[in-house]
C-alpha cells in the first residue's frame, strides 16, 4: 500500500470511531444568526416555547384533570396526603411534564411522582403487556431524579402526577406540554365519539385504544400483513402474530378485560359491534413483520340501546357495581 | 511506533470507550441491591403498593447495609409488626413500618369511578377549548396588525 492511501485509510478509520453526530435543524428567521440560536444546538432539548404572555397559568387542585398546555402551581394550604392529577392530550400527542420550581420536604415524606400512564383502582393503562417499560420505570420520583432530570415524558397521550405534601406552604410548579407522536400506540380517547387510524409500522408491540364509554365500534378497514393470507385465517387468531381484538370491561387494565371479538384477516368495508361496557378497547397485536393498520369509528350508545342490550343478553358480561 | 499500528491502537481504544452505559455494571453492593429489587418487585407482581414498600425497604437496606457488609447474612426487618431493636435504630425503620401499616390507603393509585373520570375529562376539554379559542383570537389579532 502506498503512503498516501495508507494515510487516507488511517484517517478514515479514525474518523469513523471518533465521530458521533446528531443532525439538528435550526430555523433562521430574518437571516439572523443569534448566539442563542447557535447555543441551542448544544441543548439537547429543543423546546417549543410560547411567548410569555401566551402561556396559560392556573392553580392545580388536589384532584385534577388537565388537557391544556400551560404552567400549573399547587400550593398546600393544609397537609395534602393523597393527591393525583391526570393529564390527557389528543390521541397523537405525548405528554411532557417539566418541574419549574419545587418547594417540598423530601426527607419529611413529601413526594411528587409522575406515572407514565393512568392508574385507577390499582389498574394501569397501558397494561404491563402493552407498555415498553417495566412498572418500576414508569414511576419517576422528583425526590430521586427530579433535579437531574427535570423533564419527564410519557409514552402515550396520558400521564399522571401523584403528590403528598405534609406542610402547609409547600408548593410546586410544573409545565405541561404536548408533543407530537407520529405513530400513537396506547391512547385514551377524550370523547365518546370519534374516529382513529392506528398504524403499527413493523414493530413488535401491542397497542390499545381505550374509550371509557359504552360505544358502538365500526371498523372501516383492517390491513394486517402485506398479503391477504388465507392460510392464516384458517389457523384462527390464536396462531396469528398479528390481529386486532375488541375488549370490554369495567377497569382500566386491558389484560383484565373480556374479549368481545377477534379479527385476524384483512378486510375492507364496515363491520360494527356494540360493546356495553364502561371501557371499550380496540387492541392491535403486532408481530413486527408487517405494517398493520386499522381504521375505526365509534359513537356513544344511548340509554335505550343499552337497556335493549341488557334485555337481549342472557348474561351481562359487563356487570355494573 | 509505526503509523498503522498506532492508528489501529487508537481506533481500538476509541471503539472500546464507546461502550453504552447500560453494559457496565459495578460488581458490588448495588448489584445485590438490584437483585433484591427484582425479587421484591417480581414477587409482588404488579401491585403498585408493594412496589412502594419494596422501594422503602431498599432505601433502608442501602442506608444500613454498610455496617453489615462484613456479614453475609441479611437481617431483614420483620414488617409490618417490626420491633425497634435498639434505641439507636434510625428513623428509616420506623418510617417503613408506619408506611406498611398504611397498606389499606395506597397513595400510588386512586379510587375513581368512570363517571367521575368522564366528567373531569369533559371539564378539562372545555377548559382546553376555551383557552385555544382565546389563543386563536390573540394570534389573529397579532396577524391582523
Amino acid at each position: 500500500m502506498s503512503g498516501t492511501s495508507r494515510a487516507q485509510l488511517c484517517f478514515l478509520l479514525l474518523s469513523v470511531t471518533a465521530l458521533r453526530g446528531h443532525a439538528r435543524f435550526l430555523d433562521i428567521q430574518d437571516n439572523d444568526i443569534s448566539p442563542e440560536g447557535l447555543l441551542s444546538l448544544l441543548n439537547s432539548e429543543l423546546k417549543r416555547e410560547l411567548p410569555e404572555e401566551f402561556v396559560y397559568r392556573r392553580a392545580l387542585r388536589c384532584l385534577d384533570m388537565v388537557a391544556v398546555e400551560g404552567q400549573f402551581t399547587f400550593t398546600a394550604e393544609r397537609p395534602q396526603l393523597n393527591c393525583a392529577v391526570f393529564f390527557i392530550g389528543e390521541p397523537s400527542d405525548i405528554i411532557s411534564i417539566e418541574y419549574d420550581s419545587v418547594n417540598i420536604d423530601c426527607r419529611g415524606g413529601d413526594f411528587i411522582k409522575v406515572f407514565d400512564g393512568w392508574v385507577m383502582k390499582g389498574e394501569k393503562f397501558p397494561s404491563t403487556q402493552d407498555h415498553p417499560l417495566p412498572l418500576y420505570e414508569r414511576y419517576s420520583d422528583y425526590c430521586e431524579t427530579g433535579v437531574t432530570r427535570p423533564i419527564v415524558r410519557s409514552s402515550q397521550n396520558v400521564a399522571m402526577l401523584f403528590f403528598r405534601l405534609h406542610q402547609s406552604g409547600s408548593s410546586f410548579t410544573v409545565t405541561f406540554r404536548k408533543l407530537i407522536n407520529p405513530f400513537p400506540c396506547n391512547v385514551v380517547s377524550q370523547t365518546p365519539e370519534g374516529s382513529f387510524t392506528m398504524i403499527i409500522p413493523q414493530q413488535h408491540r401491542n397497542c390499545s385504544f381505550s374509550i371509557i364509554y359504552p360505544v358502538e365500534i365500526q371498523i372501516g378497514e383492517l390491513s394486517l400483513g402485506q398479503h391477504n393470507d388465507l392460510r392464516r385465517s384458517i389457523l384462527g387468531c390464536a396462531g396469528s402474530g398479528d390481529f386486532v381484538e375488541l375488549l370490554g370491561g369495567n377497569g382500566m387494565d386491558t389484560s383484565k378485560m373480556y374479549p368481545m371479538a377477534d379479527l385476524c384477516y384483512s378486510f375492507n368495508g364496515p363491520a360494527q359491534m356494540k360493546v356495553g361496557c364502561d371501557n371499550t378497547v380496540v387492541r392491535m397485536v403486532s408481530s413486527g413483520k408487517f405494517v398493520n393498520r386499522v381504521s375505526f369509528q365509534y359513537r356513544l350508545l344511548g340509554h335505550q340501546e343499552l337497556q335493549q342490550m341488557k334485555g337481549n343478553s342472557v348474561e351481562d358480561v359487563c356487570l355494573r357495581a | 511506533m509505526k503509523p498503522v499500528p498506532l492508528v489501529l491502537l487508537i481506533t481500538s481504544v476509541l471503539l472500546t470507550t464507546h461502550i453504552p452505559l447500560s453494559t457496565c455494571r459495578p460488581r458490588d453492593l448495588s448489584l445485590m441491591n438490584s437483585q433484591l429489587d427484582d425479587v421484591l418487585l417480581n414477587r409482588a407482581g404488579d401491585d403498585a403498593m408493594s412496589y412502594l414498600v419494596g422501594e422503602k425497604l431498599l432505601q433502608y437496606l442501602q442506608r444500613n447495609l454498610g455496617a453489615q457488609k462484613a456479614g453475609g447474612v441479611l437481617h431483614l426487618p420483620h414488617f409490618p409488626t417490626a420491633q425497634l431493636r435498639s434505641p439507636h435504630e434510625d428513623n428509616s425503620l420506623e418510617e417503613l413500618t408506619e408506611f406498611s401499616k398504611r397498606n389499606d390507603d395506597p397513595p400510588i393509585s386512586i379510587d375513581l369511578t368512570f363517571h367521575l373520570l368522564r366528567n373531569m375529562i369533559e371539564m378539562a376539554r372545555n377548559e382546553n377549548q376555551r383557552e385555544q379559542a382565546g389563543l386563536n383570537r390573540k394570534y389573529l389579532d397579532e396577524a391582523g396588525k
